[in-house]
């Protein structure tokens, strides 16, 4: 029995990491006595996944997570003793029993970000825009990945302009700016926001991004039907 | 503070060892609480959040609706610099505002090379790092755990000291506080009137004088009503003790990540070297009834998939295997396990090794710490090879193939032959794994052989005696690295210069503070942490301090000598210790008080008045 969750990470909580939030789950479904299967084995362990990870300081307003249980329970039971245990900036916004049984990471294929970044001089708005969209013009963006591999270094380029499928400017703040942008993510590609921040702080030189006043939140992920965008829980 | 925050937070490791917001951590409202109390453990969150007199005093302080008990921690490196980079001063997790906006700032004193942590947090916070330096609107600065028992070393710096068991005396010294500030407080007024309290030392109301050869010729009050000798505090009946029914869960993986109860006090053994085993005397047991119930309360509460029986050595507990059964009929349906710590070689019950393995199988640990029989006569730890070999005879039958083994080197009248025998017992264990039939050696073997350094500490049978030099450490560890050639067993040993520093923090006297101030100064952190220790620093240190290091480490004492702790009450009588002492020279073994009382001068002691 697959029960499909959404939930928040927000303000100071948004610096406990993946493993973190999933002892967390854990040891809550451990005190709400929800009835989660457990793998077999020596060391069972309950099942249960995260779709697509935020890194480490990013708040997000909608995660995913499915849950395999023992046995069908009421959900609005499920959100209201999840609720009482998990602190307040994590908390289920949603479930259901989903219809598609594949497993949600595989369904996901699109992140939806807000990014606000803080200037170190004032810059007309207007020139800044103009400035990444013609970045955005480009048909390569190239960035390096350095992997480590038993010690050893190894470097790879990846052309990461096809994974960024919209960006859009929507609002100007004192001295920055803030972008919607969407991310592929999953086995289709995956742009992370930071290889997206550093890709754009190394090509437009002309405004100065202030490394320290960058701010990045997940708004949500999407599954891709066709031309449609659809949340996985709406 | 929440914007320069969250800036340093996004560029530090670990952030969320500074958030707080943990599962049953208590946020109150600061401008309705009568009194304030910061509670410090001086190392990195994850090591201070697994201690278990942190949870008790933290739920105790705030049972009360008027007081407020907040955790603070020593920043990691990179934390402090941003820290300091941004001004941002220290806060706690809970409310996340200065340390110094508190009334008091509690240390533990859990081991002597946090030292160098404790002035720096006091200088993170911008409290002033003397004692006499602070003014009325600085925080009380207190200590107080198993190393504030010598507190001298850091007298010049800590307001007043707990001596013994903190839940027992805190919340009188709050009560006191609060009626002093609904009276209009004055530091002074207070630290005379807090130093009439049983168990509580001051400092700046005592001199100590020194002779022409070092050592301390007179140790006397300097203002009326305080008392002479201090008592340590100690709680009577653990049953009706306060015991936290909730533990802060926290987000990062931590030392010990799991729910944690305490099944008694004290140790009856007598083993020589150790300092817990005189200084948490007498034993006392909790009941297993009480247990059971703490243990359900706890799991419910925190979500933990196991609990861990905590004291000096799990396996005397009396009741053990009713307790573990219990425990393990009642939490097996829920997958939760039960964890034994602190084994001994020579009480671990077949049956309950039986019991825990019926969930999980991790590596065993035992500690005979002496190679040789004669040696563990003359530290008194009641082990025998048979013990050992039987208990891991045993382990191995029943599947466990990595066994880890804890030694000492350095203890008072070893010779080479007793550090060889670490060898020649790791070899027997290594055969007794090899030595049985094909089909029942399941697993790779794999032996671990851990060798400390001995620090002599104070109220032990061996405070008089003086440590072994570093070369002296070091020849000893090269003679077992060098006899050992197996890979399958690997050796590892303490650095011998940190076990160096703190034998002289360990039996150090008020002057030794100045050698800790320097060592602050130079840029000693986190001296416990093999990759931030600098002996050169210390070695700076001391030599501006003008501290001779080899009078404190490696002197002999002699039995007249005024030691810098004596002034303290630990219940267990200084006769007692050096009657200990003369029998360790004669290898001559003391058994375990219960099987009789052996006279070490606690009052009102179980063992006492149920086997004399």
């Amino acid at each position: 029995m697959k029960l499909r969750v959404k939930f928040n990470k927000k303000n100071y909580l948004k610096y406990i990491s993946h493993l973190d939030l999933i002892r967390l789950f854990q040891r809550s479904f451990n005190r709400a006595q929800i009835p989660v299967k457990y793998s077999e084995g020596f060391n069972p362990q309950p099942r249960f996944s995260i779709a697509h990870p935020l890194s480490l300081g990013i708040e997000s307003c909608e995660e995913y997570m499915d849950i395999e249980l023992e046995e069908k329970i009421d959900p609005l039971d499920f959100m209201e003793s999840m609720n009482q245990i998990l602190p307040k900036d994590i908390q289920i916004l949603d479930c259901i029993y989903p219809k598609d049984k594949r497993p949600i990471a595989a369904i996901i294929s699109l992140a939806h970000y807000e990014i606000s970044f803080g200037l170190v001089e004032d810059m007309d708005m207007d020139e800044v825009k103009g400035q990444i969209d013609r970045w955005l013009e480009k048909e390569k963006i190239i960035i390096t990945r350095i992997r480590k591999r038993r010690g050893r270094q190894i470097k790879r380029e990846q052309n990461i302009r096809p994974l960024i499928k919209k960006l859009a400017f929507t609002n100007n703040k004192e001295n920055g700016f803030t972008i919607e942008t969407l991310f592929k993510v999953g086995d289709g590609g995956n742009l992370r926001p930071d290889d997206f921040i550093d890709a754009l702080i190394r090509d437009n030189s002309n405004f100065k991004i202030d490394k320290e006043d960058i701010q990045v939140k997940r708004l949500g992920l999407y599954i891709e039907k066709g031309k449609r965008l659809e949340k996985p829980i709406w | 503070m929440m914007k320069k925050l969250d800036k340093v937070l996004s560029q530090v490791l670990k952030p969320a060892r500074y958030i707080g917001m943990e599962q049953n951590s208590i946020v109150k409202d600061l401008d309705k609480a009568s009194v304030k109390f910061a509670f410090c453990f001086p190392d990195v969150y994850e090591v201070g959040m697994s201690h278990l007199g942190l949870h008790i005093l933290y739920n105790l302080i705030n049972e009360r609706e008027d007081y407020v008990c907040e955790r603070v921690f020593s920043p990691w490196v990179d934390m402090e610099e941003k820290m300091r980079e941004e001004k941002l001063p220290l806060f706690t997790l809970e409310n996340k505002v200065p340390v110094k906006d508190f009334d008091f700032l509690g240390f533990t004193f859990q081991y002597e090379m946090s030292y160098t942590n404790i002035l720096n947090i006091l200088d993170l916070a911008g409290i002033p790092l003397y004692s006499k330096e602070r003014t009325d609107t600085d925080p009380l600065v207190i200590g107080g755990g198993p190393c504030a028992y010598n507190p001298e070393p850091m007298a010049d710096f800590i307001d007043f000291f707990v001596i013994g068991e903190g839940e027992e005396v805190v919340l009188e010294i709050l009560d006191l506080y609060k009626k002093h500030k609904d009276q209009g407080f004055n530091r002074e007024d207070f630290l005379l009137d807090v130093a009439k309290i049983k168990g509580i030392y001051v400092p700046r109301f005592y001199k100590t004088s020194y002779k022409e050869d070092g050592t301390i010729k007179e140790m006397e009050a300097i203002v009326a009503d305080v008392p002479e000798k201090i008592e340590k505090r100690m709680v009577k009946d653990l049953d009706q003790m306060f015991a936290p029914e909730k533990m802060i869960v926290p987000y990062i993986e931590t030392v010990h990540d799991r729910a944690v109860m305490e099944i008694f006090r004290g140790c009856t053994h007598g083993c020589r070297f150790c300092q817990a085993g005189m200084i948490y005397r007498p034993i006392r047991e909790r009941s297993p009834e009480r247990l059971i119930d703490l243990a359900t309360k706890l799991i419910e509460s925190t979500g933990y998939e196991n609990v861990s029986l905590s004291s000096l050595s799990s396996c005397d507990y009396t009741q053990l295997e009713f307790l573990v059964s219990s425990l393990m009929e009642k939490f097996e349906k829920d997958k939760t396990g039960v964890s034994l710590p602190s084994l001994r070689v020579d009480s671990v019950s077949i049956d309950i090794l039986k019991e825990i393995e019926r969930v999980r199988k991790t590596g065993l640990t035992f500690a005979p710490e002496a190679g040789s029989q004669r040696l563990r006569n003359v530290i008194n730890k009641g082990v025998s090879e048979e013990d050992l070999t039987t208990a891991v005879s045993y382990a191995f039958k029943e599947g466990w193939s990595r066994i880890k083994l804890y030694f000492m080197i350095g203890l008072p009248t070893e010779t080479d032959e007793d550090v060889l025998g670490i060898k020649d017992l790791a070899y027997k264990v290594k055969d007794l794994f090899f030595n049985r039939p094909r089909e029942e050696k399941k697993g790779s073997f794999k032996l671990t052989v851990s060798a400390s350094c001995f620090i002599p500490k104070p109220f032990t049978p061996f405070q008089w005696v003086g440590q072994n030099s570093i070369e002296e450490f070091k020849r000893k560890a090269y003679l077992i690295n060098d006899n050992i050639r197996d890979r399958r067993i690997s050796f590892n040993y303490h650095s011998p210069e940190v076990s160096y520093i703190e034998a002289i923090i360990s039996r150090g006297d008020r002057r030794v503070g100045q050698a800790i101030y320097k060592a602050w100064q130079l840029g000693c952190r986190f001296d416990g942490w093999s990759e931030h220790f600098d002996f050169d620093k210390w070695l700076q240190a001391l030599d501006e301090a003008n501290i001779d290091g080899d009078f404190y480490a490696l002197r002999n004492r002699s039995f007249e000598e005024i030691l810098p702790w004596d002034f303290i009450d630990p219940g267990v009588s200084k006769k007692y210790l050096f009657r200990e002492f003369k029998k360790s020279l004669k290898e001559i073994v003391t058994r375990d008080c219960r099987l009789g009382c052996t006279a070490c001068g606690i009052k009102d002691c179980a063992m006492r008045g149920v086997f004399n």
